[in-house]
Parts: C-alpha cells; structure tokens; sequence
C-alpha cells in the first residue's frame, strides 16, 4: 500500500515535470511545476522528513510559486504576449543537445543509484548498525528544532542574513526607474 | 518501507527533467522553473540519505537551507529576468548573448 | 691617299665643300638670329676663292684622287674620297660661281621675309650637296649628296609652305625625285654586283674597267666587265632614268615648273647650277657606261624634252613658267648632246646655260619683285608674274631690260654671246653625229633647230610683252607707276652674271666655238669627220632665224597684230603643258590611290582578320587558363580557405555567448567526468 502510493506520487511526480518542460503555455506549465511541488512534497514524507515537506509546501507552493504568477500575471502586457508565445522551434537544435546530455545524466544517475543499493557507503552501514537512523516514530520538527538552534545555529544565521539580501536585492532591481 | 534507491532514481528523473529544461528552453522562466526542479531533485536527494543520520539531522536541516535558498534566488532571478526584460525587450536566453563580444 | 698626291687641291676642293656646310651648320643652330645671311655669303665666297684655286691648280693637269677608308662591309672596304679631274673642277667653280650671285641678290629680294633664316640655312644645305656631288670620288657618295640635293630642293621650293600650291609643288619634286632616285639606286647597286667597286675612277677614269669608247657603237667594256652586256644597258638606263628625273626630262619634267612656286632666287639656283645639272653632271661622269641602245634612248629623250619643252614655253603667261620650261628645253639639249655622244659639249652648254639662265631668273625676279610692289602699292591685286599684266617696264627698269636682253640673245645663241658659242657647237656636231649615224638620226638635228627657232620665239615673246607691249595694268600706261631698276644688292649680281654671258669668257674667237679653253680642256676627239659647210650654214641659219622670230614677235606682240588664233587645239594643248599634269594626277596619283584603297582595304579585312583571328584564339586560350586557374587552382586555396573557415565557424557556436550553451558545455563536463569516474571504478 506504501510502496504503492510513493510510485503514484513519483508517477505523479516526473509525469507533471516531464509535461511541464516540453509545454508551451506558461501559465499552464507553473500550475503543472505546482502539482510537481506537492507531489515531491509528498515524497519527502515517504522520506520521513514531515517537515522539510511542510516546509516545501509553504515555501515553494506559498511563496516561490506565488512570487512566480504574481511575476508573471502583474508584467506588462507586451511581457506577457512574449511569455504566451514561448519558444516557436521545440526540435531546433540546442533540444536534442539538451535531450541527450540529459538522457545521459539520467542513465548515468540511474546507474550510480543502482551501484548504491548493492555497495552501500560505510557511514550507512555503521549507522544502521548502531541504529541511529530516523524511523517512523521519530518526532523530527523537535529534533530539528534543537539542532537548529544549537549545532546549526550559525548555518542558520547566515541563511536568514542572505535571505534577508536576497529579499533587499530583488526589491531593489524590480523597482521602477525613473530613467533606465 | 522504501528503499534508497527508489527516491534516488525519482531524483534522477527529475534532476534530468530539470536539466533538460534549462539547456533547451526559450523562455528564461521556464529555464527558473528546471532549476527549481533540479534543487527539488537534490533535496530529495538530501532528505532520502538523512533517514540514516538521526544523530544530527543534517540532511533534513540542510534540505530546509537548500529550500530556503531556493526561494531567494529565485526572487532575485525573477527580479533579473523583468531587469533583462526591461533592458532587451526579450526573456529568450537565445536572444541575451552579449558575453558573445 | 697616296704619297705622290698634291694635297693642296684636295684641301682646297674639301673646304670648298666644308664652308657651306659649315654655314649651314652655324645658321642652323643661331636659329631666328641669323636673318642676314652674312654667314651664307661669306662662306659660298671663301667657296668661290678655294674653288677658283683648285681649279687653277688642276684644270688641264692629270686627275687626282685622294681617298681614305670609310667603312667596311664584309669584306668589301667603302672608301671615301674626293676625284678631281678636269670635270669635277670646272663644276665646282660654276656652281660656286653661280651660287655666290644668287647669294647677294637674295639679301636684297629676301629682305623682311619672316623665314629668311630657314632661307640661308637651307641654301648653304644646298650649295654644301652640289660641292659635294661634284667632287664625290664613288657613286655611293655620289648618291648620298643627289639625296641630299634633292631634300634641300624639297625645301627651298616649299619653302613658302603655307602656300598651297607650294607645299604641293614641293611634293611633286620630292616624289619624282624619288623615282629618279630608286633609278640610281638600281644602276650603282648593278654595277656594284657586277664590279665589285664604285670608285668613279676605276670604273670610268683614263685606265678604269670602262675606258672611254673611241667609237660611240661599241663600249669597250662589254669584254671586259663582270656584267654582261644586257645588264650593262639596264645600268646605263636606270642611271639615265635618275638623269632624267633630276634634270627633269620629259615625261619626269612636270616637277621643274611646279618648283616655281619657291622663291625666285632659288629657281635661278635650281636651274642653272645646283639641281638640274646634277642630271647631266652624272650622265657626263658615267659617260662610258653607255653604249650605243641607251645612247639613242639619251639623245631621243632629251630631243623630245627639247622640243616639248619649248613647245609648251609658247603659250604660258607666267613669267617664271616660261623660264622653267626654256631650261627644260634646254636640259633637253644637254641631254640630247650627250646622247649622240658629245659630253663635252654638253657641259658646255651646261655652263654657259647657267650663267644666262641664272641671270633670266635674277631679272625675272627683280620685275617680280616691283610688279608685286607696285600692286600693292595702288591696290591692284594683280599676279606679280602675270606677263599680260606687264608691258612697257622698259621705260622704268631700263637696266633690267638691257641684262634681261643679253641673257636671252644668249639663250636664244646669238652671236657674240656665250650661248651662241655652245648652241652652235651643239647643233654642229648633231648634224655631223646625224650624217655619221644615217638614217632615222638626221631627224634630232632637225628638229633641234626648229626648238632653237621656237626658243626664239618664245623668249622673244617674253621681252616683247614685258618691256615693249601694250599693258592693261593702268599706273604702267600712264607712267605713274613709280617703279625702278632694283637695289644694287640685286643689280650687281645680274651685271656679273651678264658680263659672264658674253663670248669673252670662253674663247676670244667671237664666232667659232673650236678653240674654247672649255672644250680644249675635256675634249675628246670625233669619231666622224668634221663638215666644214655646216660650221658655216649652222650659225647662219640660227642667227637669221632669229632675226625674222624677233621681228615677227614685235610685228605681233608690241604692234598688237597678232594673227593667230587662240583656241585651236594646238594653243590649248600647249597652254596646258599637254594636259600631262592632269594625266599624271588621273592616271598615276589615282591609280596609286586605288592601290592604295585597295591595299588598305586587305589590311583591314585579310591582315586585320588575321590578326584579330589570331588575337580571338590567344583570347579563348587565356580564358581557358583563367578558367582552370580560377575554378581548379583557386578552388584548392578557396577548399583550403573553407576548410578553416568551417572549423572556425564550428567553433565558433562554442563561443556563441548563450548562456545555456555554456551550461551545456558544463554539463557535458561533467558528465564526462563522471563516466571516467564510473569507467575507472569498474
């Protein structure tokens, strides 16, 4: 039943993703990378970290994807003809470059996976000796609560200053000049 | 339970989607869009391998940095594109070649 | 030069021919400055004195002969050379003597003429080739000066070439000349094949491969020549043809009275000393080339010119016109002297023709001169040598008239004139020629005595209506007309050359021509024998005629009775000069013409067809060329040229400054890397 709902989710998942990048409607394609969100969402409580996946839910589909149509639908009106049109030649050159260096990476990636499930890692193999993994029962929001503010404090710091320039910054290149 | 391997290939699969988005696509939010795949395959990337760390939750601290992360950047590259919009009349990243010369 | 030779003589003839060169030279290069001709005259004089000394010193004695070597050909030497024999010295003082003259009476009738230094440039040219043709030691030189006579001839008739009846007048005695020339040319180059020399002496002196014939019938060289008789003949006629050019035999004539354009002086210069003696100077040279076939040709062709001549003289109102056909005339009888063998007495004549014809033209000129002054003093606008617009001039150029009077009783061979003298022996020595000969011959002694009436006539003519007859021209009729006896400048030349018209000069026996110094010195003895009666009848008869001509021509012209018609056939074929000029522009210059068309039409459509044929296939084979060079030489460097050019256009696309080409890139990197990873695990 588990297994099964993790492959509809991934089904889900890749289906959307693939859909999306080969969809010439914009608008259309960010509901599409929206459905791909919470689908990946939903992986990563398969993953047993609910609140990386709330996280996700709140951040992506709250914040990037919001920020994201709002960018979209608030330009001008010629922005959003341009966007509309969207590429004009989808098998021109550069696409099969791009389809069969990813087509690469994906076998490569595939198979790299596949080496890590018969050849485990040692910390792997020691942490599942020693039983210091995660399991189902595990409350992680406490868990990472305290780590956060203790061993990643200063990660968290950094982050919450470089979020806060991120925010300055974007502010600062999407005001208005008055003579560009 | 779910393997390992399960989510990594699903990474896999995403990680080359959002590769393949951001090399061929015209349309410099669509190639914003393949990134954010891409990020989202390494942080599941991220949250699989920390199952095996209860210790320190590194991977499911550090996925919630990448997301973090994430969402700055592509406020700024939001930001950039309206600029480059502004500035060439056009978001084709075909069109923007000006590290040509 | 051999030891023995006297070189005074030498010197003296070589600088009688250097001072006109070199005056010509000196005018030349002063240019416009040299306008008075003082450099002309003092060297034609310095001429004159060295002439006179050389022929003091030579005249009687043996020839000499100096020579030096000039060039050499194979093996054959030139030599150049002077050849002074009794002959060339008494031409050279003529010539000088006649040219000193013409000289000074040029500076009076010259004066003011904006061309005057071409003038004396061109007459020192002229004297400086006569000199040396006289003296020449071989035919080639010979020729050399004929040439350069006959240039400076071309000159002097043109010399007023803006006119254009005188640039046409010069061309035709250019182009004559040159028929005359390629004759001489013909002859020289036989007897050079056939001798080996042209050393005037070996072939024609006392002991050269053609010794004076004792007999006219048989040249001794025919036995003894390197050329066969035949071509000996065909020699004798192609040096006779360059003759008759040069003194301007009849058919080749038409060219002496055209050359009447050019100044008067010069006339008097090219007929009586320079130009046309040059013919019968050469004819006399070669004498024992000839034998008996050309020397009837000789005597024949000058007894026609004679008679033509004289014939066409009756009717011509140019003053000048008349005159140049009396020296035809008397050419012919040169020439016709020569032809029955008589050389002798033909440069007799030659010599006393030159000082009363000298003297007609000098004469001629100065009634030129005033008629042109009075007609553009009173604004007549008449022909200056029109002889109906003259009459009465006897009254106001009385000097004039008298000169005038002596040089034509000379020419018509009165007695007690020089002409007289060598007439007489002429027309003598014809009949005794005609009684040796037999048969058809007698008629050349005839019809030379009815010239020598008709030569009365004319000139008779020419005095009566210029001197004596009525006139139209109004100023002369009423005794207004205010012209005079010319300047002394031009006077005393024409006294000179009347007191050299008289007997005295030649013999002091006014009657009988046999003691002549002239004729004693190059004499040669007769073959027939002399016929006391006709040493007699010859001069009576002349001298009577001449009375009844000169009678009848005051009867007709000075009364005004004239009696005959004036559009019989006769008149007219005589005012025309026989129509001969217009024959020779229709027949010959037309039909050199049509050859000319036509060779000019083979040039353009057969040489130029080839031609351009030949330029097409060399055009076809460059373009072939320059196909392969382009589409196969240049299409391996252009191959080589595309070849970079791809790989730099395909390596470009790296550098296309697309961001996503460089993420491709990257990835492919990448991905590279990952695969030597998993490739090196494994």
């Amino acid at each position: 039943m588990q297994a099964l709902v993790f492959y509809a989710f991934s089904a889900i998942a890749i289906g959307s993703a693939v859909v999306l990048v080969s969809m010439q409607n914009m608008a259309r394609a960010l509901f599409l990378f929206f459905i791909v969100l919470f689908s990946v969402a939903g992986l990563y409580v398969f993953a047993l970290a609910d609140f990386v996946a709330i996280t996700q839910i709140l951040i992506y589909v709250g914040g990037v994807l919001v920020l994201m149509l709002f960018a979209f639908m608030l330009s001008n009106k010629t922005l959003l003809d341009q966007l509309q049109r969207g590429t004009s030649h989808f098998f021109a050159l550069p696409v099969w470059q791009a389809l069969l260096i990813s087509a690469c990476f994906l076998a490569i990636l595939v198979y790299a996976s596949l080496q890590l499930g018969t050849f485990q890692p040692a910390w792997m193999v020691a942490a599942e000796a020693a039983g210091t993994t995660i399991g189902p029962a595990d409350s992680t929001v406490n868990h990472i609560g305290i780590h956060l503010m203790t061993r990643y404090l200063l990660p968290f710091e950094v982050v919450s200053i470089l979020l806060m320039m991120a925010l300055v910054g974007a502010a600062h290149l999407t005001r208005k000049e008055a003579n560009p | 339970m779910i393997t390992l391997t399960h989510f990594l290939i699903v990474g896999a699969c995403l990680f080359s989607i959002g590769l393949y988005a951001v090399m061929a696509r015209r349309n410099a939010i669509m190639v914003l869009v393949g990134i954010e795949l891409m990020i989202n395959a390494a942080v599941l990337n991220l949250v699989a391998f920390g199952r095996y760390d209860s210790e320190h939750y590194g991977g499911q601290a550090f996925a919630l940095f990448a997301i973090v992360l994430a969402a700055a950047s592509v406020a700024v590259a939001l930001a950039i594109i309206l600029n480059v919009y502004r500035h060439y009349k056009t978001i084709n990243p075909e069109d923007i070649n000006h590290l040509k010369d | 030069m051999t030891p023995d030779t006297p070189t005074y003589p030498i010197l003296a003839a070589f600088a009688t021919v250097l001072f006109p060169f070199i005056g010509f030279l000196l005018s030349a290069l002063a240019g416009k400055k040299a306008k008075s001709g003082f450099l002309a005259i003092i060297t034609i004089a310095l001429s004159v004195i060295t002439a006179g000394y050389t022929f003091a010193m030579v005249w009687g004695e043996a020839p000499i002969h100096a020579q030096w070597h000039w060039f050499t050909i194979g093996n054959e030497a030139f030599h150049l050379g002077i050849f002074l024999d009794n002959i060339a010295v008494l031409m050279l003082l003529v010539v000088a003597t006649v040219a000193l003259p013409v000289h000074i009476y040029s500076v009076a009738y010259m004066k003011g003429d904006p061309g005057i230094h071409r003038y004396w440039t061109y007459l020192s040219l002229f004297c400086a080739a006569m000199l040396g043709l006289v003296i020449a030691d071989n035919l080639l030189l010979t020729y050399i000066c004929w040439e350069i006579v006959g240039f400076a001839s071309y000159l002097l008739i043109g010399f007023w070439f803006t006119k254009d009846a005188a640039a046409q007048a010069n061309k035709r005695a250019f182009i004559i000349n040159r028929i005359g020339d390629i004759g001489f040319l013909i002859g020289f180059a036989l007897l050079y094949s056939g001798f080996g020399t042209l050393d005037i002496n070996a072939l024609f002196g006392m002991e050269g491969l053609f010794v004076v014939p004792a007999a006219t019938d048989a040249p001794a060289s025919a036995a003894q020549g390197g050329l066969p008789a035949g071509w000996i003949t065909v020699a004798g006629l192609a040096f006779f043809l360059g003759a008759m050019a040069k003194s301007a035999q009849f058919p080749l004539h038409v060219w002496l009275p055209a050359a009447m354009e050019g100044p008067t002086s010069v006339s008097s210069l090219i007929h009586a000393a320079t130009m046309v003696a040059a013919g019968v100077f050469l004819l006399a040279r070669i004498f024992p080339l000839f034998d008996g076939t050309v020397l009837l040709i000789i005597a024949a062709t000058g007894t026609i010119t004679a008679l033509v001549a004289a014939y066409f003289a009756l009717t011509q109102f140019d003053i000048k016109k008349i005159l140049a056909f009396s020296t035809v005339s008397q050419l012919g009888f040169m020439v016709a002297a020569i032809g029955i063998g008589m050389y002798p007495i033909a440069l007799f004549h030659l010599v006393t023709h030159a000082f009363f014809k000298c003297l007609l033209f000098l004469c001629a000129g100065a009634i030129i001169h005033e008629m042109q002054h009075l007609s553009d003093r009173h604004q007549l606008g008449i022909d200056p040598q029109d002889i109906r617009q003259m009459g009465r001039l006897r009254r106001y150029m009385p000097v004039t008239f008298a000169t005038m009077l002596i040089a034509s009783l000379a020419l018509v061979g009165f007695p007690l004139t020089s002409g007289y003298l060598s007439k007489d022996a002429l027309l003598i020595h014809a009949f005794e020629w005609a009684a040796w000969q037999q048969g058809v011959a007698h008629i050349i002694p005839y019809v030379l005595t009815f010239v020598s009436i008709l030569t009365s006539f004319y000139i008779f003519r020419l005095l009566a209506k210029v001197f004596f007859g009525p006139t139209v021209t109004a100023p002369l009729a009423n005794g207004q007309a205010g012209i005079h006896d010319p300047s002394f400048w031009m006077l005393g030349p024409m006294l000179f050359l009347a007191a050299c018209s008289f007997f005295p000069l030649f013999t002091l026996q006014p009657l009988h021509y046999a003691h002549a110094w002239l004729l004693e010195g190059i004499g040669v003895s007769t073959p027939w024998a002399p016929i006391p009666l006709l040493h007699v009848a010859v001069p009576a008869v002349t001298t009577a005629a001449t009375l009844a001509i000169a009678a009848l021509a005051w009867h007709w012209y000075v009364k005004g009775k004239y009696a005959l018609k004036t559009d019989g056939l006769l008149y007219r074929f005589s005012l025309h000069q026989g129509y001969l000029d217009s024959f020779y522009d229709r027949v010959v210059v037309g039909a050199v013409l049509g050859l000319a068309n036509i060779l000019r039409w083979l040039d353009k459509h057969l040489v130029d067809g080839i031609v351009h044929g030949l330029a097409a296939i060399g055009r076809g084979l460059a373009s072939i060329a320059g196909w392969i060079d382009r589409q196969v030489v240049d299409g391996l460097v252009r191959l080589v040229g595309k070849l970079a050019w791809g790989l730099g256009s395909m390596l470009r696309h790296t550098q296309a400054g697309r961001l996503q080409g460089y993420l491709s890139s990257l990835f492919l990197i990448i991905l590279v890397i990952l695969l030597y990873h998993f490739i090196v695990q494994a």
